[in-house]
């Protein structure tokens, strides 16, 4: 039976040790632990860290010493990810580290995409997102990203106080058939309905699909704005954006 | 270029998506006690202008979060709930002015 210490990375031990404590998470994870080369420990305890630069580093290095893909994902990033559940979910951590941990994951998936592609396997689709014009709130935005890129979508991210013509340039530039409106404001909301008129202007709306969310958005206003699709939280946001994929794709 | 199995990287997404959903739920829970701005040192992480915000540690350069956990937090942040007419009002202003533009009868509410 593997002891913790049989994990390598100090790192990895500590996290182990200082915040598992249900006895069969803690068993699974120091025999997981216990197993896997060090490297592999090495980029877990950076993407638990949040540290994104390091996983980025350690990722490619990993890769071009010709370790699989898929070891990468399971061992590394998804074995982090897994202590970085534990950890929120007994509030030792909260929302934005994980938001970081998830920047580090994706610093990672980043140079398994391209192995994705080789292989055929195809993304789940791919959403613009943004908050838009006048609001700076972005935490429900980065969780419904953080569960489209989990999900295989592929998320150009415009950040907060998005203007019309910043969604028209992504929207031209990516392809995305969808795109993801964010407001936490009464008074930013209306930018929905503005950004939609000005696809429309541009003779874009028929190209895209567009769904909105946010805390004071509602399925009714986003009828009234003619969005396709209301989400009211990041769970819905990919079950919308699934469907509105494959109602583009019609 | 290595490749990889179908199959097998979607057994790997469905493993990061059961992950991040748990992380969801409990995002969610977790906010209606605690700012989800609020970093484990309770640093504020926000851009936005929020009242509970305090001056930073001496050493740090993130405001502290002020909020004592005793009352909805979410008040403190710049946002009016009675000014929701407002906005659906604007919406339809927005529209009008739209369709106008482009010559159209705007359409009926």
């Amino acid at each position: 039976m593997a002891e913790l210490s049989d994990v390598v990375n100090e790192t990895i031990q500590y996290e182990i040790e200082e915040f598992i404590e249900r006895p069969d998470e803690l068993e699974r994870n120091i025999t997981l632990f216990a197993k896997v080369r060090p490297s592999m420990q090495d980029i877990a305890a950076a993407l638990i860290e949040g540290d994104n630069d390091s996983v980025d580093v350690l990722t490619k290095q990993a890769l071009d010493e010709g370790i699989e893909a898929v070891e990468i994902m399971d061992d590394g990033l998804i074995a982090g990810m897994g202590i970085v559940g534990i950890k929120f979910r007994e509030n030792f951590i909260f929302v934005p580290e994980v938001l970081a941990c998830a920047r580090a994951m994706k610093a990672g998936m980043a140079y398994i995409e391209p192995i994705l592609s080789a292989s055929g396997v195809e993304k789940a689709g791919t959403v613009i997102m943004g908050t838009v014009k006048g609001d700076l709130h972005d935490i429900g935005k980065n969780l419904c990203i953080m569960m489209l890129r989990g999900s295989g979508f592929e998320v150009h991210d415009l950040g907060v106080d998005t203007s019309e013509d910043e969604f028209i340039d992504a929207i031209e530039e990516h392809g995305a058939p969808v795109i993801g409106m964010s407001a936490l404001l009464t008074t930013t909301m209306p930018n929905m309905g503005k950004i939609i008129e000005a696809l429309i202007d541009a003779d874009l709306r028929d190209d895209v699909q567009i769904m909105v969310g946010g805390a004071p958005v509602t399925q009714e206003f986003a009828d009234d704005m003619g969005a396709d699709g209301y989400g009211k939280d990041a769970l819905a946001c990919v079950s919308l954006a699934k469907d509105l994929i494959a109602a583009a794709a019609r | 270029m290595p490749e990889i199995d179908k199959e097998d990287y979607q057994k790997r997404l469905d493993r990061i998506s059961e992950l991040f959903s748990d992380m969801v739920v409990h995002a969610d829970a977790q906010a209606s006690e605690r700012c989800p701005y609020r970093n484990r040192f309770d640093e504020c992480t926000a851009k936005i202008h929020c009242r509970n915000q305090r001056p930073p540690r001496p050493e740090g350069e993130l405001l502290m979060c002020g909020h004592d956990g005793g009352f909805d937090y979410r008040d403190a942040w710049e946002s009016d709930p009675d000014s929701y007419d407002r906005a659906k009002a604007k919406i339809d202003k927005i529209k009008k002015q739209a369709s106008s533009k482009r010559g159209q009868k705007p359409d009926s509410a």
